[in-house]
């Protein structure tokens, strides 16, 4: 079978026509009927049935199709009646075989063509199908993608709510402190000064040992008081300044709610958590300092303390008995790092593999949200920062805080 | 596109009739082979058929031999008229020469006839011919029908096409050699650019239309 279509509409040769036809049987019959040799010959001479030997060929009668002649029978016969049935029955072959040549030709040509749209209908389809199939597959990353951060952005708003509201009170508690220590300090003072000059008076009285009031300030012992006195006003004194840091502290940190970047030293965050949270924090571990030299960088201020606050809080939770926390900065190649390290109980590695899952707690219901490090990382990330943790059961933990600087 | 041999000294043209199906194309051949008579006729060949209505294509060859000795052999081919068909008659259009496009007059058939030849337009384009140099010719068929559309509104739409339109009852014959001489003088101009019929061979334009269109009688 022809596998490239073929003109149907073509000029078909003799031989082409008779291919078709088994020859040995028309040479039979053609034998036959003339009771002799022939042969059939194309338009060019060459032999496509009968006998290949010329014989005594003597009559030559051209065989035609469609209006022309297309080759010769030759033959001995001397019956022109015979010849030209024989010349008949050749033609209506032939117009027999042209038929079925050209249905299956113009079949041929007319499937191609069915066969060649519908590849092109192919084509065009899955490249439309593809192009959706990316779209679907890329809408579903985005979809994802989206999900994330809104995920991502719900848990800051979680705990940036807790902390808004923690700090909102706070700032309110350090504004109504502020005034009665202002005025507290600035007395204690005053009557500082009134104890000294309280004071310039027991040279007068000691320069007369013997007098009635003498004998009556060292019966009260009015020498130590005094000396007391002023000692406690002292002390009174760096309280109430201590008590005014810590509502600085306090007002400081409880900007949280200060979404605008500022340009900042690290470690003045690092000591502003560490003066907010001294007493969740003292009370299971001391806290050592082994700050460096830190160049200021820009970031949101109140989301990086509230980082370092979860880090810190979770370091002294992590004590069975009393312990330390180190807190070290360092600044290195662009990088700004803060390594918290407690030896606390530790992490199983199970553990330490989800300690970033959202909602993941080791505590008591109750006593974590399971937000902190996922809070933590959020913000660190949001500074395109890093944040590792490296934990060993029964020696500690240690999180390392990496903070691009620029 | 004409085929010319030089062996045989052979200069073979493909003449297609288009249209919608029932408007008449095979009768056209048929009629066309009872009046003319050419040097040389053969007989219509008829491919298989439903019902009387053509699956793949009827053939009618014609020829006349010039005085330099060229045989001009005309190959006359209908298309099946059936919307489902295309794939033949996509076949059946590739390398005419020269179109007929047998319309139907009848007022139930128009939405047909536009359909038709919205698709002949389509075919020509897609087997690679250029329907602004394929000569073709437009008969509006059935004319003795009752409920026609009038020549005047015929002629009114198609004012602003390029192409003869030929008034025809072919079931009666008129009009079917008036249709295929009038294609045959547009496919004489074209051929004779590409093969110098008159330079070369002597037909001129009137000669070779009234050889092929010879009229019995």
């Amino acid at each position: 079978m022809e596998l490239t279509p073929r003109q149907f509409d073509r000029e078909l040769t003799l031989k082409e026509l008779l291919a078709g036809l088994p020859a040995g049987k028309l040479q039979q019959i053609l034998e036959a009927m003339f009771g002799c040799g022939f042969r059939l010959t194309t338009a060019g001479g060459q032999v496509v049935a009968g006998s290949a030997e010329p014989g005594t060929a003597t009559t030559h009668s051209p065989i035609r199709y469609e209006l022309e002649s297309v080759g010769n029978l030759e033959t001995a016969s001397a019956d022109p009646e015979k010849i030209k049935a024989a010349v008949l029955l050749i033609e209506l072959l032939l117009h027999s075989a042209a038929r079925y040549y050209m249905a299956s030709a113009l079949h041929i040509e007319a499937i191609d063509a069915d066969y060649e749209a519908l590849q092109k209908k192919h084509a065009a389809l899955v490249i439309s199908e593809t192009r959706y199939r990316e779209l679907a597959a890329s809408l579903e990353l985005r979809v994802q993608q989206q999900v994330a951060v809104i995920e991502a952005a719900q848990r800051q708003l979680y705990q940036t709510e807790k902390m808004v509201s923690v700090g909102q009170l706070a700032a309110g508690v350090a504004h109504e402190i502020n005034n009665p220590v202002g005025f507290i300090k600035s007395n204690l003072n005053t009557a500082k000064k009134y104890v000294q000059q309280f004071a310039q008076l027991a040279v007068l009285v000691n320069s007369s040992p013997d007098s009635a009031i003498a004998k009556g300030w060292r019966q009260a012992d009015l020498d130590f008081v005094i000396q007391d006195f002023s000692d406690l006003l002292g002390e009174s004194i760096a309280g109430t300044e201590r008590v005014a840091r810590i509502v600085a502290d306090l007002k400081d940190f409880s900007n949280i709610d200060h979404t605008e970047i500022q340009v900042v030293n690290i470690n003045d965050n690092i000591r502003s958590v560490c003066n907010m949270a001294t007493h969740e924090l003292s009370k299971t571990a001391d806290l050592l300092f082994d700050l460096g030299e830190l160049p200021k960088q820009k970031c949101h201020p109140g989301r990086i303390n509230q980082a370092l606050l979860n880090v810190l809080l979770n370091a002294a939770q992590a004590m069975p008995e009393r312990g330390q926390i180190r807190i070290r900065s360092e600044y290195r190649d662009g990088l700004t790092s803060v390594q918290i390290s407690d030896n606390g109980h530790g992490m199983a590695e199970s553990t330490l593999a989800r300690v970033f899952d959202p909602f993941f707690t080791t505590r008591e219901v109750g006593k974590g949200t399971g937000l902190g490090l996922t809070v933590a990382r959020d913000i660190v990330t949001a500074h395109d920062g890093d944040i590792l943790i490296q934990s060993e059961p029964g020696k500690g933990t240690t999180v390392t805080i990496h903070l691009p600087v620029g | 596109m004409a085929d010319y041999n030089e062996e045989s000294n052979r200069l073979t043209i493909k003449i297609v009739y288009y249209g919608p199906a029932l408007s008449g194309k095979t009768t056209n051949i048929m009629r066309l082979h009872d009046l003319i008579a050419p040097q040389l006729k053969g007989e219509i060949m008829t491919l298989e058929t439903q019902n009387d209505r053509t699956l793949f294509f009827d053939l009618l060859p014609l020829a006349f031999t010039a005085s330099t000795g060229l045989l001009i052999k005309f190959k006359l081919f209908t298309v099946p008229g059936q919307v489902a068909h295309d794939g033949t008659r996509k076949a059946v259009l590739s390398r005419a020469d020269g179109v007929v496009f047998v319309a139907d007059s009848q007022r139930s058939q128009s939405v047909n006839n536009g359909e038709s030849f919205d698709n002949l337009v389509e075919n020509v384009h897609r087997v690679g011919l250029d329907l602004d140099r394929l000569p073709l010719v437009v008969q509006f068929n059935k004319r003795d029908q009752t409920n026609i559309l009038s020549e005047e509104e015929i002629s009114q739409r198609w004012s602003a096409a390029s192409w003869p339109i030929v008034f025809a009852s072919a079931l009666h014959g008129d009009g079917v050699v008036d249709t295929f001489s009038q294609l045959l003088a547009q496919v004489h101009r074209n051929l004779d650019t590409e093969f110098h019929l008159v330079s070369k061979h002597g037909i001129e334009q009137r000669s070779f239309v009234e050889s092929a269109c010879a009229t019995i009688g």
